[in-house]
Parts: C-alpha cells; structure tokens; sequence
C-alpha cells in the first residue's frame, strides 16, 4: 500500500517566494541561452558578429523580444544569487532589508537601460 | 605503526591564542583515533578536553574534525586517516576548550522545529497504527544522532550563525513526514521563515559529514518541496 499524501497549508514567507523565483529563472535561463550560444558561438561565430549583423538580426522585433528575455532572466538570476550570498554575511534585518532594496533599485535602473537600449535599437553611422 | 596526532588546543581562560601540540604515539591500524585521544590523556596531558560518552558511533559526543572533515573519533579507525593525524573542533560553534565546543547555538535551533510527536486525537486502546511504507517515508531521518558533524560542516551556517542548520531540519523531516503527527503546517511554517531551509545552498557538505550516512541535502529538498506544494506525499 502506497503512502497517503496528505495536504498541509504551512504560511509562506517572502523568503519562499525568492527561492522559487531564483528556480523559474534558472529554467528560463537554459531556455533562452542555449539557443543564444548554439546560434551565436557555434553557427554563426562570435568572430562574425558585428554591428551590421546585430542591426540584421534586431531587424525582427521577435530578436529583440528573445534578447530582452535573455538579458532580463540571466540578470535577474544573477542579482537574486548576489542577494542570497549578502544574506550570509549581513545579519541585522534592517542590514538585509537596506541590501534587498539597493539591489532591487540598481536591478530595475539597469534592466530598464537595457530595455530601452534594446528598443532603440542599432544606429548605423550614415543611416 | 607510528602516529603523529596533531592536536588543537585552547583554552579561552588562559590562552591568547589557539595553538596545535604534537605527540609521536605507537598505534595499531585498527585503532580508532579516540583511542588514540585516550592515550593521550592517560599518558601524556591529562588536561586534554574533549567529549565522548558511548565510544561507539550511537552518542554523537565526538564529532570533531578529523584531518579537515567532519567525523566521529570513535567511528574513525587509523588505517582510514593516514600517519599524520590533525584534530581540531567543529567549525561554527564557539570552542570552550580543546575539542569542545558550545552546543548551545544548535541544540537551540533543534528545539526550534518542535522534534517531538504531536497528535491531539485521544490517544487509541493499542498503538497508533502506520503501514510498512509510511514509516519507511521518514526512516532515513531518524537515524541522526546530534553529533552537529553536517551543522558544522554546512559553509552556511559558519557564515550565518542563526540559520537553522542541516540537522534541526533533518529531525523535523523526521515528524513531518510521520503519517501520525499533526504538526507538519506548523514545524513547515517555522522552517519557511528567512533562516529556514531557503539559505541550504545543497553544497551537499552535510550529506559527506553525516556519519549516519543520511541523505540530509536530499530531506531538505523534500522539506522544500512540501513547503511551496503543501504536499506530504
């Protein structure tokens, strides 16, 4: 006889939710950056990419939507891990809610550079 | 053979700083290292201070760090650690002298988790009843002794003293998984909070520790799981 499962309502803190977040960009990350280095480091060649090629690629609006996502979830990974390393090191709770805010701020500042610069677009000298 | 037992001291009454004395000892392979402590103390400085109590593996007083890891030195036979031996206290937890170190800090965090059977159902005429397979669910889990030996191997925890460690979360995988208790919401919620099983960084130096051989990184991913799910299955 198979065990029982049995169904539990523990409360949830914001601690939980950070640690799933950090696992659902985890898996989009290997969504978006296999393809990334399969097509840009093995077909096509990092020694082959140049501004005309980007300005070719960015062309389709669908390019600029996958490199955005790509930027996006490996950066919000990477600020989330940053936040966690703080976390072990910094141990007064007005210490980790000051961390959690600074990262938060420089995460949105920058995310939105990138957004923008993404939007933009490429400028060709002459064009 | 010949031994030579490098051995942490310190004792913070008396001494500015740690310091490692050396004794040359004559041991057989199948000595443990504990005998070789017991020589020591017998033969040669009677003020060495460390813990044991059963001196077979079911106590857990004497984790210490056996040549940079974790190990009981009643379990741990010669033949297995070399000529050279270093022994020196658990990292973590503050030393009180030599090889002992305050426990307080874990067994505190071990209360923490409520590691006791609760179920307010009147209590039945016989046993409260469990299948083969239930009480399989929650077997590994019980087998842990409190040596501290993953709490204090755990780089978490030496950063980050109040996180709750490998082995509170063990022993509250042992009741949350018991078919016959009812307080997995609660213990699940405490383990939830900011020092619960999210700061494990499964670098699987508690698993490598455990001289009970439990697969303690894989209890506090199945705590996580039933943490986000809500799923004891």
């Amino acid at each position: 006889m198979a065990t029982k499962v049995r169904n539990v309502r523990p409360a949830v803190s914001s601690e939980a939710r950070w640690w799933l977040w950090m696992r659902i960009t985890g898996i989009l990350m290997v969504v978006f950056v296999f393809p990334h280095v399969i097509i840009k480091d093995v077909i096509v060649g990092v020694h082959n990419i140049d501004l005309n090629y980007v300005a070719q690629v960015w062309a389709n609006i669908l390019w600029r939507v996958f490199d955005f996502l790509l930027l996006f979830t490996t950066f919000t990974h990477g600020m989330m891990g940053l936040r966690q390393v703080l976390m072990d090191y910094i141990h007064s709770a007005t210490g980790r809610r000051t961390v959690t805010w600074v990262l938060g701020i420089l995460w949105f500042v920058i995310s939105l550079a990138g957004a923008i610069a993404i939007i933009g677009g490429v400028q060709q000298p002459g064009m | 053979m010949k031994v030579t037992l490098k051995v942490f001291r310190y004792n913070p009454e008396t001494d500015q700083r740690p310091r490692y004395d050396i004794f040359h000892l004559e041991a057989d392979p199948n000595d443990r290292v504990l005998d070789l402590l017991e020589k020591v103390k017998a033969e040669h400085d009677g003020s060495l201070a460390y813990r044991r109590s059963c001196a077979h593996g079911v106590c857990g007083s004497d984790g210490m760090r056996i040549n940079g890891r974790n190990r009981l030195a009643c379990k741990t036979l010669v033949k297995d650690v070399g000529t050279t031996i270093v022994v020196e206290p658990m990292l973590g937890l503050p030393v009180q002298k030599d090889l002992i170190v305050d426990m307080e800090p874990f067994f505190e965090a071990y209360r923490k988790v409520m590691p006791w059977f609760i179920n307010n159902d009147p209590p039945p005429e016989k046993e409260r009843l469990q299948t083969p397979e239930e009480r399989a669910r929650f077997d590994d889990t019980t087998k842990c002794i409190l040596c501290a030996c993953c709490t204090t191997s755990c780089p978490v925890f030496w950063a980050d003293g109040s996180y709750f460690g490998p082995a509170a979360i063990v022993n509250a995988h042992r009741f949350i998984f018991d078919s016959r208790d009812q307080a997995a919401a609660e213990r699940l919620s405490i383990l939830a909070q900011e020092e619960g099983v999210w700061r494990c960084r499964t670098s699987f130096n508690c698993t490598e520790a455990c001289p009970r051989e439990i697969q303690i990184t894989k209890a506090i991913a199945e705590v996580k799981r039933a943490i986000i799910t809500g799923r004891l299955d």
